[in-house]
């Protein structure tokens, strides 16, 4: 076990030595590594409001007027009034699995999900609606974000990846090298 | 007479007022980390090793009209004096979109080539220069290859542009300027650095910025300052920039 990891850690060394650090695909290791957490495709169609949340991963920000817009990521997108500093209220919460990015124009918020691009009206933030969505029109990662290491390959048939947790792993055949 | 004029006076600083506020309740701000951005009819999303292009006049019906290919890596997109600049693991993009509904690039800034490494991550513009943050996460090749850094591009030719300025960060992520002040998150450090930018070839650190647990991306607003870590946002009074003050921290 240990050798085979010095190897791999020496194969890794000398792929970045000859400058091609990169997603390689090579067979079986065992350990520490990095598997996807998957949501249903059917799950993802139910956009809808939720109870507002605490944040637990963010991402994307987006001020418009007092309104602030705050990813989470792999799960929705969390909505704060921010009119007075001190006093933020939490409003609101939209489910939207697998999100990784969003824009709001006007009352109308587009975001990612999975493949899909969603369009939304928020003109009733707590009534959200989902309006259009073009269908497989986006490559989702298919490896953890700002990750280096082994982890359990993406099986698409699985489901959409909503998140990427810590994990002990067996024969995984996948590695980010960069 | 006097009267008259005075009164157009006021009812034009109003219209001109109500218009602005107008607008920019319409647009509103993204942080320096996105990859959709909104530019009148028209909405930008990257996606990996492209530029997709969808008319949104029709707001809730978007149609895509045009798919600009790029290296992959795509990761950020601003929008600058009718410009988009485009952050990638391996370039910086500038593309021109006079024609909004087919971007054309411009320039590509091959980040080896400029600076000896690439890195991500994204891109904040004033005036004739280009701020962005490279970020190189600790990795097998950690030891062996380059560190993290904010580079200044001149860019007041957008077809070649220069690197003029070169300062090694830890682990930066978004950034955004007030006046002659650029703020950059550096989550290796656990800083909110503050840059003096009046003269952007040549940045001085100043000793205004502060500590803050894993800053992420960041958006002015005014004379507040709203900073986004893993696991909360926090409101900074910064209409004195010697003076920072953090007003509210709100996780939940």
């Amino acid at each position: 076990m240990q050798r085979k990891t010095i190897f791999f850690s020496f194969l890794g060394l000398l792929l970045c030595l000859f400058g091609s650090c990169k997603k390689e695909e090579q067979d079986f290791f065992d350990g520490l590594g990095k598997k996807p957490v998957y949501a249903p495709l059917s799950e993802l169609r139910d956009i809808r409001n939720e109870p507002p949340q605490p944040i637990q991963l963010s991402g994307t920000i987006f001020l418009q007027d007092t309104l602030l817009f705050l990813l989470e990521q792999g799960k929705g997108i969390h909505v704060f009034n921010i009119k007075d500093s001190l006093n933020t209220i939490n409003l609101a919460f939209f489910k939207i699995l697998a999100v990784t990015d969003f824009v709001v124009a006007d009352q109308v918020l587009y975001a990612d999900s999975w493949k899909d691009l969603v369009v939304i009206d928020i003109s009733d933030l707590h009534h959200i609606q989902e309006t259009d969505r073009i269908v497989n029109i986006i490559n989702p990662l298919l490896y953890p974000p700002l990750y280096n290491g082994y982890f359990e390959c993406v099986d698409e048939s699985s489901g959409a990846v909503i998140q990427w947790e810590d994990a002990v792993l067996e024969n995984a055949q996948c590695v980010i090298i960069q | 007479m006097k009267k008259i004029l005075f009164a157009t006076c006021i009812a034009l600083f109003l219209f001109a007022c109500s218009k602005d506020s107008a607008l920019e309740q319409v647009a509103g701000k993204s942080g320096s980390i996105t990859r959709f951005a909104i530019y009148h009819d028209f909405m930008y999303v990257l996606n990996l090793n492209e530029v997709q292009t969808y008319n949104i006049k029709q707001k809730e019906h978007p149609v895509l009209v045009h798919r600009l290919p790029t290296d992959y890596g795509l990761e950020t997109i601003a929008i600058y004096d009718n410009t988009v600049f485009l952050g990638s693991t391996t370039a910086l993009y500038i593309l021109d979109i006079s024609d909004p509904a087919g971007p054309v690039i411009q320039s590509k800034s091959d980040r080896i080539t400029d600076i000896g490494f690439s890195g991500c991550d994204p891109v904040a513009v004033k005036d004739h220069f280009a701020y962005s943050t490279i970020k190189v996460i600790e990795n097998i090749c950690g030891t062996i290859s380059a560190q993290s850094a904010l580079v200044v591009y001149d860019i007041a030719d957008k077809s070649a542009p220069k690197v003029v300025g070169f300062y090694t960060l830890e682990i930066p992520n978004g950034l955004a300027y007030k006046d002659n002040y650029l703020f950059v998150c550096d989550e290796g450090w656990d800083q909110l650095l503050v840059f003096d930018i009046t003269t952007p070839t040549m940045l001085t650190q100043t000793n205004y910025s502060f500590s803050i647990t894993d800053p992420y991306d960041l958006i002015v607003d005014g004379t507040r300052m709203i900073v986004v870590t893993k696991t909360d946002f926090q409101i900074f009074d910064i209409s004195n920039i010697a003076q920072i003050k953090k007003i509210a921290q709100i996780s939940k």
